[in-house]
């Protein structure tokens, strides 16, 4: 069976939860002890999709306070991007543009799926889901509500992701 | 306390007026039946405390007793429980050697830290012997890889690559025999990637030795992020500098860098001479051809060319190029053939340099200067003489080489001789002297000029080993006459070096030369 292989990338502020979204995709379960993202760590997912196999290669990216640390090397060819928001805490939304703008400078093909991750928290959420749609929205993607903790809509984000990357071919 | 006891002993009142004693016993007799009371509270307390301090020395007594017990008691059980433990701790090691050693590897680790802190000679002494066999084993290891590759090398010195080994040697300034010690350093090739620059996607992977290739897409992609990293953060981001190889123990990634797509191989050992730069030239190579196709790459396979079977043919090459490798039938076949070429070659050199060397001087009238050739006259083999008194040479005196059949490559053609025999207007010399020696002879092919001068027109060559008879002399010339293959006597003047004398020439013949 024929595999094709695309990178994507996880985009986010620090501690917003993507390298717990990741591990919780590819290995279907959840660390509680945190663990710094330092640099890149690369995933794979492969998905079965009819006739042939795709191979997600997912670019884990080192999220900072500052967002001209996440190197522009790293987003350069990347079929697609899941970019985080931690949902108690608002300044991580005011990132998510950030990010946008910087993949689709480089790809403006891109496809981005937003994602608000910690959605158990819910007695400190303080991102709604109009704020979080309206920003998709100014982007043309997608956007859900996840918990890495949970496994809350998870594996749905990345199989939006994959359907976006795969419908713009 | 004691201020007021003594006001409760005695009490004011005795010295002070009854009226005011009374008020006062009115007034205070709460408070002095209160520090009555207290003073009764205070004896029981010191009692107390008197009880207490009895009993604390009885139990330090009891203590310092028991302890005493107990030191005689744990050394009285020491050589019970040691015997006991040695068989319970050797039955534990028995029946769960695993666990025991999980258990007791931090221990070990720890206190073989701390000893070697504390004592790190007596831990190299110690260790010594473990350590010391096990780098010697390795060495003793390399050696003989080492040895076996020197021994391969040597088998192929005389080969057209020993040659070729030789003359790059030559070339470099470095002996052959350090070329050849670089040559036999182990080097094997381990894997190879095929990566498109931008994305870190594998476009194709080879891999000569048993390896994991399921993670293949992942390293290819780590390999990029590490690339971007070096790049980002030596390079200033400038594309021309990039990351060229990674080390690791012993094994080492070569990188080498395409427009769209880099190779990235990893090899153990020290690469062959020229290794990068076929590296480069099939990269280069695979963009000319598909170039398109490389730039264009997104991840589908089905839109490049067969490169996996593209890059297996490389790393075989480049393996097969750096070994040493013994030679087939085909080569040795091969070798051997190429030498009998070039002895057959060499013999005919020498056939031909014979004749030029032989035929010089009938082409200049000059003395050769490779004499080596020259005693093919065969200065010892004098004719016998004979008992007849006929002073005219025999006719069966074989030349040893014609004119005509010998080709020559001097920049000056022989000239054509066209024999002409004429007839001799002197009369056959007469012949006077004792025929008891035998007639001198020429000792090589020379041509016999009309006058005794290179300058004058030559008449015809004079085989080797012809008898002449000298019938003049003038200065260095001699006139001869001979007998040529018709049957036909001839004469001419030829140089007098180019005859062998029997017995002087008379003075009768010589003509003197003025000034000489």
């Amino acid at each position: 069976m024929r595999v094709i292989q695309k990178k994507v990338c996880m985009l986010g502020d620090f501690a917003v939860g993507k390298t717990s979204l990741v591990r919780r995709y590819i290995e279907g379960r959840f660390d509680d002890k945190y663990l710094s993202t330092i640099g890149v760590k690369i995933s794979r997912k492969t998905l079965p999709r009819g006739d042939h196999t795709l191979n997600l290669l997912i670019w884990d990216l080192a999220g900072g306070d500052d967002f001209s640390r996440v190197s522009a090397s790293y987003l350069r060819g990347a079929a697609g991007a899941i970019i985080v928001c931690d949902l108690t805490r608002h300044e991580t939304l005011n990132a998510l543009s950030y990010y946008a703008e910087q993949l689709r400078t480089l790809n403006p093909q891109a496809a981005l799926v937003f994602v608000g991750n910690k959605v158990d928290l819910l007695d400190e959420r303080v991102i709604t889901d109009d704020e979080l749609t309206e920003l998709s929205d100014t982007f043309g993607g997608t956007c859900l509500v996840t918990s890495a903790k949970t496994g809350e809509r998870v594996e749905a984000a990345f199989q939006i992701l994959a359907d976006l990357i795969e419908a713009q071919q | 306390m004691e201020p007021r006891e003594s006001r409760t002993h005695v009490p004011p009142e005795k010295q002070e007026d009854p009226q005011l004693q009374s008020v006062r016993s009115i007034l205070l007799a709460q408070e002095w039946e209160r520090i009555a009371a207290l003073e009764e509270e205070l004896k029981q307390l010191r009692q107390v405390a008197r009880t207490q301090q009895e009993r604390a020395d009885k139990l330090e007594q009891e203590l310092e007793r028991l302890r005493q017990e107990f030191k005689e008691e744990t050394e009285s059980l020491i050589p019970r429980l040691t015997a006991q433990l040695s068989g319970i701790i050797s039955r534990t090691i028995q029946n769960s050697k695993h666990e025991m050693a999980q258990a007791l590897a931090p221990i070990m680790g720890e206190a073989i830290r701390a000893q070697i802190r504390k004592s790190r000679d007596d831990m190299v002494e110690a260790l010594y012997p473990i350590i010391g066999s096990t780098v010697a084993r390795a060495i003793a290891e390399f050696a003989r890889e080492f040895q076996r590759n020197i021994d391969v090398r040597l088998r192929s010195t005389f080969g057209p690559a020993g040659l070729w080994r030789t003359l790059r040697a030559r070339l470099r300034g470095v002996s052959p025999s350090e070329l050849a010690l670089r040559d036999a350093l182990p080097f094997a090739i381990e894997e190879l990637f095929l990566i498109q620059h931008e994305t870190g996607l594998l476009m194709a992977h080879s891999h000569l030795r048993e390896s994991d290739v399921s993670d293949s897409d992942l390293i290819s992609g780590m390999l990029t992020a590490i690339r971007d990293f070096a790049r980002d953060s030596f390079g200033q981001g400038d594309v021309e500098q990039e990351l060229d190889e990674i080390q690791y123990g012993d094994e080492r990634i070569i990188i080498v860098n395409g427009r769209y797509a880099y190779l990235a191989v990893v090899i153990t050992g020290v690469e062959p001479e020229g290794f990068r730069y076929q590296l480069r030239s099939y990269l280069s190579e695979l963009h000319v051809e598909h170039d398109e196709a490389l730039r264009d790459y997104a991840g589908d396979p089905a839109t490049l060319p067969d490169l996996e079977n593209s890059l297996t043919q490389l790393a075989e090459s480049l393996s097969a190029e750096s070994g040493p490798k013994p030679m087939g039938r085909t080569q040795k076949l091969a070798l051997a053939g190429g030498g009998l070429f070039g002895i057959l070659l060499l013999g005919v050199a020498c056939f031909y340099l014979q004749f030029t060397i032989a035929l010089w001087p009938l082409a200049f009238g000059q003395t050769p200067t490779a004499t080596a050739v020259i005693p093919t006259a065969t200065p010892t083999s004098t004719p016998s003489p004979t008992a007849t008194l006929t002073p005219s040479p025999t006719t069966t005196t074989t030349p040893s080489a014609t004119p005509t059949a010998t080709p020559t490559n001097t920049s000056t053609p022989l000239p054509t001789f066209t024999p002409t025999p004429r007839p001799t207007n002197t009369p056959p010399p007469t012949v006077t002297a004792v025929p008891t020696s035998p007639p001198p002879i020429t000792i090589g092919a020379v041509w016999a000029f009309t006058n005794p001068t290179t300058e004058s027109q030559q008449i015809a060559a004079i085989p080797a080993n012809t008898p002449v008879q000298i019938l003049a002399q003038t200065g260095i010339w001699v006139e001869v006459s001979w007998t040529d293959n018709n049957n036909i006597e001839q004469r001419g003047w030829i140089p007098l070096q180019w005859i062998r004398l029997t017995e002087p020439i008379s003075p009768d013949i010589i003509t003197p030369i003025p000034g000489s």
